[in-house]
């Protein structure tokens, strides 16, 4: 006698299951690869096969083998190890910049929109002369004026893309401002403050999701390069940036120094973007 | 440092007496300097081919054309003269000057300017000019002071005036020995007081010289042209030829990245390169004519700061240094390219260097932990950091890519893993060449250790780097801030004494001191190389003063 067993599934679990089982190739490699990066950064000492700052002058300079899986630098230190070790500091760095940038771009944004008005095209034109300087260069003269570390690179990455982000949320609440669900509300007499967090907001947000991912991507993009021109954290610290920088003056003799950082930024940025991509697509509605 | 046939030899009174004598010393010079006469050159006889433009690239682009900072020097080689030149064996050459001599009290120089001579703004290159200068070095004109000269030569200068059109007497208040040492640098190289009144902006722009090239044109972040001074007749005894330079002009590049600069040598985009990466080091030689130049003056060195703590204790000074395996992290980071310089003092190509301070205070942790024990650094935190009365064994490296090759940084990191053995926690302070001149991480509480040289011909860089503080203004020049009246004293000794054997044994004196108190530590030569294609030849480096590129001889050869 067989008893059949119903296993209920329940609804969000649900949604996960298919969600992951309907995921392109694409963005499960880019989960995947997103996944070893940020338990890099968490759990370093999990995947590292050496100490990433051990110098040992009898290895100089090897190329990628069975003991020294990307091989080592200049000093004989383990490259897969530094570059798990950066892994922490550029994910610190892309996260909390754009943290940074989207906390003031909101706070910024929100008002433009809401306020109209005189207050509204003050912010505006800040943001216009703010977005008329290449983000590099104001990340740049920040880092100058306050100092190169992790903190001044945050900051200066997260206020260098702050007006884009403001921009756009300052565009997107007055679409949902004018919208008719919007109006019903207010016909309907609910206060407005009510209004903008039940209704406004949360509309606002959702295309956001998708650009915060690919933002997180591009902060540590910004921040490899200005470690890159020498302005990211001080020696040894293995940021990616900074191994870039490091690597540069061997590319000729010692290709794995400035390539295999070099791709540790592009397949983690563009992992970033796909899943944004991805993200962006389901919540329009596109797939 | 005077040519031995200058020294007179006995001391005259009588008015008669003192005529015949500057006579005879006139004499003396002139017969001494007839082996200055220009050099066969070594195409000479055979067609040297006149024309092209030499394409160089260089590492780093100053803020002036001229000015205190040898990367200044460079420039103003090719388009200035000197009173004076200084050949390789360290002997004083005929340049601007034809002749000259010492008075008794080794108090007045008397210079025979060579005749016929001009700036390229036309203007005559006679004893006032030379006299200008010298006055405006040692002046409080902003736009005239010179940052090398003044500090070498504001205790012992008095006075320089010309005498006759084409004499000049410079009047000092006490001897200087080194004095034609340092007329003999770039850096004090001739510039036309007409063009002077112009203004340090406009000068620092285009300045005027009378030499060999004539700056053309700046393009800032690009580079600096020159082309050739047509009616060029005032080149240095030891130059291999004379009148006009053999090529049209230099196109002087600016390429800080040495990966694209010795790329561009490789590719044929330049024909001469300035600073050959360690890493290309053994394939440059392979295929490229290389020159190099180890400069006198000070090593790249480590200065400690010693008026505070923990440097203020020169046990924890020397426990430093023992702590740190500098020879291996130099020949590591260098890979082999870059010599290791234990002598912390002065540099091996000084002719006062003693070898056997060149390999002081080599790597023994086991030393370097029974010092610090020995100066109360006992207890460690649990990271290992000593700590004494609550602080801990913190050290802040400070140093800029204006003075460290990439590779240098690689060599910090080492000592950096080295000494925190010991229980030293040390902190790297990278600056950019910007904010490094601006002073960053220079303040006296900004850094524990600097990395820094000053280059000069010799010994005579201690007067610079260990002058005590005078009435409360600092030294500026002392980053270590040690300051020692005993070996201060020595050292103006050493150069008040014209006799060659008894100053080098005063400088190798304060030499031994300087080391043996370790307020200075040695870190690596520093050295100028060059990597030229095969179709130029006959570049040179002064190794006279300090290694500037000579381009005034060079030529293509045929085959281009």
């Amino acid at each position: 006698m067989s008893r059949s067993v119903e296993v209920t599934v329940s609804r969000p679990l649900g949604e996960l299951l298919e969600f992951i089982c309907y995921v392109p190739f694409r963005v499960a490699a880019s989960l995947a690869t997103i996944g070893f990066f940020v338990l890099a950064a968490i759990a370093p000492k999990v995947l590292q096969t050496h100490d990433p700052l051990a110098i040992d002058l009898s290895s100089s300079l090897q190329s990628p083998s069975i003991v020294h899986w990307l091989g080592t630098d200049q000093l004989g230190r383990d490259l897969y190890s530094r570059v798990l070790e950066g892994a922490g500091q550029s994910l610190a760095i892309g996260l909390g910049a754009t943290a940074l940038s989207m906390s003031v771009a909101l706070i910024l944004g929100v008002a433009a929109a809401l306020s109209g008005g005189l207050l509204d095209s003050i912010l505006t034109r800040i943001f216009d002369v703010l977005f008329a300087i290449p983000t590099l260069l104001l990340a740049l003269v920040f880092v100058t004026v306050f100092g190169p570390s992790v903190l001044t690179e945050v900051i200066a990455v997260g206020i260098g893309t702050a007006p884009g982000y403001a921009r756009m949320i300052r565009g997107q609440m007055l679409s949902i401002k004018g919208t008719g669900y919007v109006e019903a509300a207010k016909a309907l007499g609910h206060p407005f403050p009510r209004i903008v967090w039940r209704h406004i907001l949360p509309n606002a947000m959702s295309p956001l999701t998708a650009m915060v991912t690919i933002g997180v991507g591009q902060a540590i993009i910004w921040a490899s390069g200005l470690a890159f021109l020498g302005l990211g954290v001080a020696p040894p610290a293995p940021e990616w940036g900074a191994l870039l920088n490091a690597g540069r003056n061997y590319v000729i003799y010692a290709w794995w120094l400035e390539i295999i950082p070099g791709l540790a930024v592009t397949i983690f940025a563009l992992s970033l973007t796909i899943v944004g991509g991805h993200l962006q697509d389901r919540l329009e509605g596109k797939i | 440092m005077l040519s031995p046939t200058a020294r007179p030899t006995r001391r005259f009174t009588g008015r008669s007496n003192h005529l015949a004598r500057k006579m005879a010393a006139t004499l003396a010079v002139l017969s001494g300097l007839s082996q200055w006469t220009p050099s066969v050159h070594a195409q000479e006889g055979v067609a040297v081919k006149r024309g092209g433009v030499i394409r160089y690239g260089h590492f780093q682009e100053p803020a002036c054309l001229f000015g205190g900072w040898v990367q200044q020097w460079y420039l103003q080689r090719q388009y200035s003269d000197n009173l004076v030149a200084r050949s390789d064996d360290g002997k004083i050459a005929p340049w601007l000057a034809e002749s000259w001599t010492i008075s008794d009290d080794k108090k007045v120089y008397t210079f025979e300017i060579k005749p016929n001579v001009k700036f390229t703004d036309g203007t005559a290159l006679d004893a006032q000019a030379i006299a200008d200068n010298i006055n405006g070095w040692l002046s409080n004109n902003p736009d005239l002071r010179n940052p090398t000269a003044a500090p070498y030569l504001s205790d012992s200068f008095e006075l320089a005036k010309a005498i006759a059109p084409q004499r000049l007497q410079v009047t000092l208040k006490v001897p200087f020995e080194p004095l034609l040492n340092v007329f003999a640098q770039s850096s004090q190289g001739i510039l036309s007081p007409t063009a002077l009144k112009r203004g340090l902006a406009v000068n620092c722009e285009k300045p005027v010289g009378s030499g060999p090239f004539i700056v053309d044109k700046w393009r800032h972040g690009r580079e600096v042209t020159f082309r050739r001074n047509p009616d060029y007749n005032s080149a240095p005894a030891i130059a291999k030829h004379q009148g006009p330079a053999y090529v049209d002009g230099i196109s002087w590049k600016f390429l800080p990245d040495q990966t694209v600069r010795y790329g561009s040598l490789i590719t044929g985009e330049t024909d001469a390169i300035y600073d050959i990466p360690a890493v290309a080091w053994k394939d440059a030689n392979s295929r490229f004519a290389v020159l190099r130049h180890i400069t006198g003056g000070t090593p790249l060195r480590l200065a400690l700061y010693a008026a505070r703590p923990p440097f203020d204790d020169v046990l924890v000074r020397k426990a430093f240094a023992y702590s740190t395996d500098r020879k291996a992290a130099v020949d590591t980071s260098f890979l082999g390219s870059l010599p290791f310089e234990g002598n912390g003092a002065l540099s091996q190509s000084s002719p006062e260097y003693l070898h056997e301070l060149g390999q002081a205070y080599a790597y023994d942790i086991r030393k370097a932990n029974q010092l610090l024990d020995q100066a109360g650094w006992t207890e460690r935190d649990r990271n290992g950091v000593r700590v004494k009365n609550g602080n801990s064994l913190t050290v802040r490296i400070s140093y800029s890519n204006a003075f460290l090759k990439p590779d240098g940084e690689q060599a910090l990191q080492v000592i950096q893993q080295q000494a925190r053995a010991a229980g030293f926690d040390v902190r790297l302070q990278p600056t950019n060449p910007a904010d490094f001149f601006a002073g960053r991480n220079l303040g006296p509480d900004d850094y524990e250790i600097v990395l820094l040289y000053w280059v000069a011909p010799g010994a005579e860089i201690f007067r610079i780097s260990w002058k005590p503080d005078q009435n409360g203004e600092p030294n500026r020049f002392n980053p270590s801030r040690f300051q020692d009246s005993a070996l201060w004293e020595v050292i103006q000794r050493a150069e008040q004494d014209f006799s060659s054997a008894e100053r080098k044994g005063l400088y190798q004196q304060a030499e031994r001191k300087i080391v043996d108190e370790a307020p200075v530590i040695g870190f690596t030569v520093l050295d100028v190389t060059l990597a030229t294609s095969p179709s130029l030849k006959d570049v040179w480096l002064d190794h006279g003063s300090v290694g500037e590129p000579v381009f005034y001889d060079a030529h293509f050869d045929e085959r281009k």
